[in-house]
């Protein structure tokens, strides 16, 4: 090991006190099976899994099972988190400030979800005369119309039918 | 009119879907940016011909292949866009997604279809088969943001032809017994699998629609016609004879890279780049599935559409592409022709192995092999991390540089266009993004 490189086999005899390189080799062998060593180019033996693959989760205290392995299975991703439906998310950039009351600003990513069941007081994505808006979906009485969140955008009345492509599902900002 | 019986008197022995992406790619593109709907549209412009057309192409005489020039002739306001690869792959993925949420038998047939086997799913479901393919369409129409059509068949053949006969966003329903009247007024030609080899000998044989090649003897289609076309012949029968090809493509029978480049070229140096590229591309993928090629061919396709190309046989099964561009130069200097202008490279890695255990032999070639597959493996690992063209043999520089001129050119995806922070030309985020203006 001072040398840093991993013994031959006339030192594996010596340090195993074994009589023959066979045994060496058969040792060799069952090691390389396990994954823990394999051969070079040359034959020569090199380590494999020995270093550096090894998950460490937790300190163990004397006695007791780690607990760390477990708690984790009832984490989820950040994807998780922010994705419910993921065959039906995409993302979108915001620009303009007609959401700036609601929190989000130019430049923020929403993530939406396509879906044709947008219910009043959600944030949704529709088509107005080949564009799209973001707004608030209201409703009075029978009447379904959007509303920015920044006093100086009226609300928009459909004079068709009102084109609901996507409800906002999170925003995110990177700083 | 003489009474036709039926082919078959069951409705669905087995229950198989055949979904279909309307102008699938052109459908990506209007779903994202609604200033393209309702408007005439079409993908392909770093090719310089239609790969997708909306259906409002459609409507302008636009078919698929068609050279720019000729298009906006025809159709002077179309949009035309280049692929999106990236994107049509995403939605391609959640489409398959979105059928296995009613049954795990997918069968993914191409980018933009696939066929699943419903059978059995009536109780679990709580709904019949119709229902179920309704409900299919309905959530990829709804997530995916644009139409597909349904075919419901007892089989892969009829589920297939149920899916054209309406379009766009058709659900078509052929129980067994009534495959007889789908089939009448259809050419034979048009059942999937029947070329124009078969279609003009079954003509020969006073055989026009596929109702008349349903209803041939069993004997003479055993006697006269290959095992494929019995089978397809079983299958118009109402038969269920194909299987599903279910399983994730674990390997691959050839490995094909072909690519346009416009402007058309007649430089030896510029075209040969483009080949080395696409034996690189080739190579990379073999080697990411752990596969070898025996043979290979290589083609050049001149501006007149012709070809000119070569077999090779390597004495060993090789995925090293500085060897095998070491054996096609010479041959692509005989087939290089100065007064032609040359505008596709393409090259087939095909009698694929599995990466082999190297034989040891007297000429020291093993370890020579041994010493390109750790280069190769630096070389893959390098372009994991920093994007497929950070390394590359000096053969393929000079394709490389223009594929970063596309850039200039606006041959560059809409989405490549639209970065986000933190994104690069060679990663972004993988979820598609919703384009166009908002307001």
């Amino acid at each position: 090991m001072k040398s840093k490189r991993m013994p031959s086999y006339q030192e594996i005899m010596k340090l195993t006190g074994f009589r023959s390189k066979n045994a060496v080799f058969k040792l060799i062998n069952k090691l390389i099976q396990a994954e823990l060593i394999e051969k070079d180019s040359q034959g020569r033996i090199i380590p494999k899994k020995m270093y550096g693959k090894t998950k460490v989760l937790g300190v163990v205290e004397a006695g007791f099972p780690s607990p760390a392995e477990e708690e984790l299975l009832d984490t989820m991703s950040l994807d998780e988190y922010l994705i419910s439906n993921k065959e039906a998310t995409f993302i979108l950039q915001v620009s303009g400030n007609s959401m700036i009351d609601a929190g989000i600003m130019p430049k923020d990513l929403v993530l939406v979800e396509r879906t044709n069941e947008a219910k009043p007081g959600d944030i949704v994505i529709a088509e107005v005369d080949g564009k799209w808006t973001m707004k608030y979906l209201r409703q009075k009485g029978d009447q379904m119309y959007l509303e920015s969140a920044n006093k100086k955008y009226p609300p928009i009345y459909p004079k068709e039918e009102l084109k609901i492509s996507a409800v906002v599902k999170a925003v995110i900002r990177k700083y | 009119m003489h009474y036709s019986p039926p082919l078959s008197l069951h409705s669905f022995p087995r229950a198989i879907v055949h979904i279909d992406g309307d102008a699938f790619f052109a459908s990506c593109e209007q779903a994202r940016n609604p200033s393209f709907k309702g408007k005439p549209l079409i993908t392909g412009k770093e090719r310089g011909i239609a790969s997708s057309l909306s259906y409002e192409a459609k409507a302008c005489g636009v078919t698929r292949g068609m050279r720019l020039s000729e298009i906006k002739k025809l159709c002077p306001h179309v949009i035309i866009l280049p692929s999106d690869y990236e994107t049509y792959s995403l939605l391609s993925k959640r489409l398959f997604e979105i059928v296995k949420r009613y049954t795990n038998e997918v069968e993914e047939y191409s980018i933009d279809e696939c066929f699943a086997d419903l059978t059995g799913m009536r109780r679990p479901l709580r709904m019949n088969y119709t229902q179920i393919a309704e409900r299919i369409q309905k959530d990829l129409s709804v997530e995916l943001g644009f139409t597909f059509s349904v075919g419901l068949g007892p089989n892969k053949i009829i589920a297939k032809i149920g899916s054209k006969w309406k379009k766009p966003a058709g659900l078509t329903v052929i129980p067994a017994r009534k495959i007889h009247l789908y089939l009448e007024n259809l050419p034979v030609d048009k059942v999937w699998g029947i070329g124009t080899q078969t279609s003009a000998y079954l003509n020969k044989n006073k055989v026009f629609t596929a109702l008349e090649f349903a209803r041939l003897h069993e004997g003479w289609v055993k006697k006269k016609l290959t095992k494929p076309f019995r089978e397809i012949w079983q299958e118009l029968n109402g038969h269920f004879v194909l299987p599903l090809e279910t399983k994730e493509k674990e390997g691959y029978a050839s490995i094909q890279k072909v690519k346009t480049f416009t402007p058309p070229s007649s430089d030896p140096i510029y075209v040969f780049s483009q080949l080395s590229k696409n034996v690189e591309n080739a190579c990379m993928k073999a080697r990411r599935y752990k596969l070898e090629a025996k043979r290979l061919y290589f083609f050049l396709k001149t501006q007149d559409f012709n070809y000119q190309g070569a077999e090779i046989r390597l004495n060993r099964p090789s995925a090293f592409p500085n060897e095998i561009i070491g054996l096609i130069r010479p041959l692509f200097n005989e087939i290089f022709n100065h007064n032609s202008q040359y505008r596709a490279t393409g090259v087939c890695l095909f009698k694929l192995k599995p990466q082999g255990s190297l034989q040891l032999d007297l000429f020291g070639e093993a370890l020579r092999i041994d010493k390109f597959r750790k280069i190769f493996e630096s070389v893959d690992a390098i372009r994991q991390k920093y994007g497929k063209h950070t390394v590359c043999l000096g053969s393929s520089y000079l394709a490389n540089q223009t594929s970063q001129r596309l850039n200039e050119r606006g041959d560059l995806s809409e989405r490549s266009k639209a970065l986000l922070p933190g994104e690069t030309m060679r990663k972004r985020l993988g979820v598609p993004m919703f384009l166009g203006e908002l307001v």
